[in-house]
């Protein structure tokens, strides 16, 4: 990566990044959402960005011919970041966070998010186990009373991360996608698709975790 | 005293009062068993400091009391400069609720202090080891740090003293930094915001939301008990594990845990390490295994129950820190249930009545089977259950391209969104940091992948294409099964047994049918409840049995 490392900007890096620092550029949002959200189809990537599939495909081209990213063909197929990607990536990210001068703002968000995801990880196993009897039983959601108490809890602690996304959000307008995709996955299980607490590629858990993802690889802490 | 309790065989307070934990603590006095010194503030005083928001008025002077009496009985000083006291500060409330409240250890080793442990023990890597794990436990507890951010710390480089003290430092920058005061160094100080921080933690939203998730109410309140230290972080002769007096796994009758060597007790239940079988000890400690062997037999004759204990060694010598009985589930609770009816320890009818529907249920879960002859690969939590064959793939792209032929078990340190389509090629995954309630067993749990989390001494090598465990190699592409629900992973594709094949499980339904008049036309769960609806109906009339005690 001898061409990262001299400090020379990379072919295919967004112009923008450094010069309006509030906004990130389409193609390091594309970039960098693929990098949060792993191996993913076109839908997928649309759906994080919420970018329409025409413009999230045109930007992976673009990324694609950058070597930044690759596309593996197939029914299991999809797009996901190369070696290249991935430190590029890391770079312009950590750029973008000190040229907006949010490292602080975002460090302490983290804080208050590590306060929350035991929280939401002990919800999504009580939504998938049950204890019955002491003994912990997959929940076959047949049991409406267990599951609005578990979604009752839920919804308390998204009023809480309300709180963590709005701070995020103030440092870096990108973070406001993932207040957007929490709401509407909890819109989505009201409404009875139940599938959206932790079992969809879009559920609460799945966006939480890519929120994870995107905290660490923004501040440059490994995940150990 | 009105709000403290010394802990002996002689305290006669309820586990409304004392918590479940100093509970069993006196029932361990009771057996003559060691255990360190200790008192218990009760839930009353945790009560009380949540409604009115400070701790009530004379505790302190009572506090003041109770630590006196354990320096008189360890002939110690909390945060003395020679022979200082140590203490840890446990949460306990009457309902169990593993996990959610706040644990303090090492607490009283102030600065001076350290140096006197150093200086007592000739041994400065073990007192700045004891006082950084006072630090992390305390900032934890009392400033709300995050895991993380303290294990980021505590991995900072340099030689193993050295290490050490910039990891104090660390840790004590980080406090500073989230409070705007340092960590008092007055040993009542730290164990007057201890305390407040005990009882604080029962109202964490996170452990509310556990309460209203299991129906406990919320103004039972914690205990807090304060315990002498013992180090199992000693010396060589020094470590610390849990036994169960019977395999959780099974329900056989042989003595089942793990052991650390050399480490203190959070090691073993945060699963941050790896830990050894316990049976280890024989060789390693012959005394403190004997003495553990004698101890869960006497516990369990008293329980009439399969039990299992925490316990630690220090310098060779063994304490008892906590002793709970039962909680086995699915087919290895119906195991113990039949086998102390073998034995005369219990009744048929109360082996019936101790096997609960949900077990049955869960005795169908297919797992492997344990003929003794099974080449352990590593151990961790079972977090998915079901059982899964497949070659290894250590990176989420090879479990993606391995899967095309044939299925493949995913082993990674821990799991990232980038794993996911990895976790959807395979049939099982194997994580080696996380517990039950992490994103990898959330995520596997979602796709309904067999998984075990937490598997501590594996280590994955992507580069090199292998995993290590327990000093041994296996390249990618080794065939492993995979366990979710007890938890191991075994090189080869043992037979797999279900709840059809249990010996066990066709006794127990046998003498249920003998009980309701039944036949074995009907399902588990109904022959079990149709038992059950008859005991109760004659225990209702039937004047209290002794089988009801302990």
């Amino acid at each position: 990566m001898t061409h990262l490392a001299d400090g020379k900007p990379m072919d295919g890096r967004p112009a923008d990044v450094p010069s309006s620092p509030q906004t990130t550029s389409t193609e390091l949002l594309v970039l960098h959402t693929l990098r949060c959200i792993g191996f993913s189809g076109l839908a997928r990537v649309s759906e994080a960005t919420g970018l329409p599939e025409p413009d999230a495909e045109s930007e992976l081209i673009d990324l694609a011919v950058a070597g930044l990213v690759t596309r593996v063909p197939g029914d299991f197929g999809g797009w996901g970041l190369t070696e290249a990607g991935r430190a590029a990536d890391a770079r312009w990210i950590c750029e973008e966070l000190d040229a907006a001068g949010a490292r602080r703002a975002v460090t302490e968000a983290y804080d208050d998010f590590l306060v929350l995801n035991p929280e939401v990880l002990d919800l999504c196993t009580a939504w998938q186990m049950r204890s019955v009897d002491g003994v912990a039983a997959p929940n076959d959601h047949t049991d409406p009373a267990y599951d609005s108490r578990v979604l009752g809890r839920f919804t308390d602690l998204d009023r809480r991360a309300g709180a963590v996304c709005a701070r995020l959000s103030a440092a870096l307008p990108r973070f406001q996608r993932y207040r957007t995709r929490l709401t509407e996955a909890l819109a989505r299980v009201r409404s009875g698709a139940l599938d959206y607490v932790t079992d969809d590629l879009a559920s609460y858990h799945s966006v939480w975790f890519q929120l994870h993802e995107d905290l660490l690889v923004t501040l440059g802490i490994p995940r150990h | 005293m009105t709000w403290i309790h010394p802990l002996s065989a002689e305290a006669e307070a309820t586990a409304s009062v004392l918590g479940g934990k100093a509970s069993g603590l006196v029932v361990l006095h009771r057996l003559g068993l060691p255990v360190p010194p200790a008192f218990v503030i009760g839930t009353a005083a945790c009560r009380a400091f949540l409604r009115d928001g400070r701790l009530p008025g004379g505790l302190c002077a009572e506090l003041a009391a109770a630590v006196s009496d354990l320096e008189a009985a360890t002939r110690r000083r909390l945060g003395g400069p020679e022979r200082p006291l140590a203490v840890s500060v446990r949460s306990g409330a009457g309902v169990s609720m593993p996990g959610m409240m706040s644990t303090i250890l090492n607490l009283g080793l102030t600065t001076e202090a350290t140096a006197g442990l150093a200086a007592e023990t000739g041994d400065l890597r073990f007192a700045l080891d004891s006082r950084l794990r006072f630090l992390s436990s305390f900032a934890s507890a009392v400033a709300g740090q995050a895991p993380e951010d303290l294990e980021a710390v505590a991995r900072e480089g340099g030689g193993e003293e050295t290490r050490l003290a910039a990891a104090i430092r660390g840790v004590e920058a980080l406090f500073l930094e989230r409070t705007g005061e340092p960590v008092p160094d007055d040993a009542m100080r730290q164990l007057e915001l201890a305390i407040r921080a005990v009882f604080s933690s029962w109202d964490t939203p996170r452990a509310r939301t556990y309460r209203e998730l299991h129906d406990i109410p919320h103004d039972l309140g914690t205990a807090v008990t304060v315990q002498a230290m013992v180090f199992g972080n000693r010396d060589d002769h020094s470590g610390t594990g849990v036994a169960f007096s019977r395999d959780p796994n099974t329900g056989e009758r042989s003595p089942f845990g793990d052991v650390l060597f050399g480490r203190q007790g959070e090691d073993v239940v945060s699963g941050r390490s790896a830990t050894r079988p316990l049976a280890e000890l024989a060789g390693r400690e012959p005394a403190v295994w004997a003495g553990l062997l004698e101890a869960v037999n006497q516990l369990e004759e008293h329980f009439r129950d399969v039990c299992h204990v925490e316990f630690t060694f220090e310098a060779g010598r063994l304490w008892l820190l906590q002793v709970r009985p039962g909680g086995l589930v699915g087919r290895a609770a119906v195991r113990v249930a039949v086998d102390l009816a073998d034995e005369g320890v219990v009744s048929r009818r109360e082996a019936l009545l101790r096997v609960r529907p949900g077990h049955l249920r869960y005795a169908h879960t297919p797992r492997m089977e344990n003929a003794g002859t099974l080449d352990v690969l590593t151990r961790g939590l079972g977090a998915c259950p079901g059982v899964a064959t497949g070659r290894v793939a250590t990176t989420a792209d090879q479990a993606a391209r391995m899967s095309a032929d044939g299925p493949v078990i995913l082993m990674r340190p821990h799991t990232s969104p980038l794993d996911m389509h990895g976790l959807a090629a395979a049939a099982g995954v194997v994580t080696a940091r996380g517990g039950p309630a992490s994103h990898a067993a959330v995520v596997a749990r979602a796709m309904g992948k067999p998984a075990v989390v937490g598997a501590a001494d594996l280590t994955v090598d992507a580069v090199a294409a292998c995993v290590r465990a327990g000093g041994r190699t296996f390249p990618e592409g080794t065939l492993v099964t995979v366990d979710g629900t007890g938890g191991q992973v075994v090189v080869g594709s043992p037979r797999i047994v279900t709840a059809a094949t249990d010996s066990h499980l066709r006794r127990l339904l046998e003498w249920a049918d003998e009980v309701s008049g039944g036949d074995s036309g009907r399902d588990e769960v109904e022959r079990l409840t149709a038992a059950h609806a008859v005991l109760n109906a004659r225990r209702d009339h039937d004047p209290p049995h002794q089988e009801a005690a302990g």
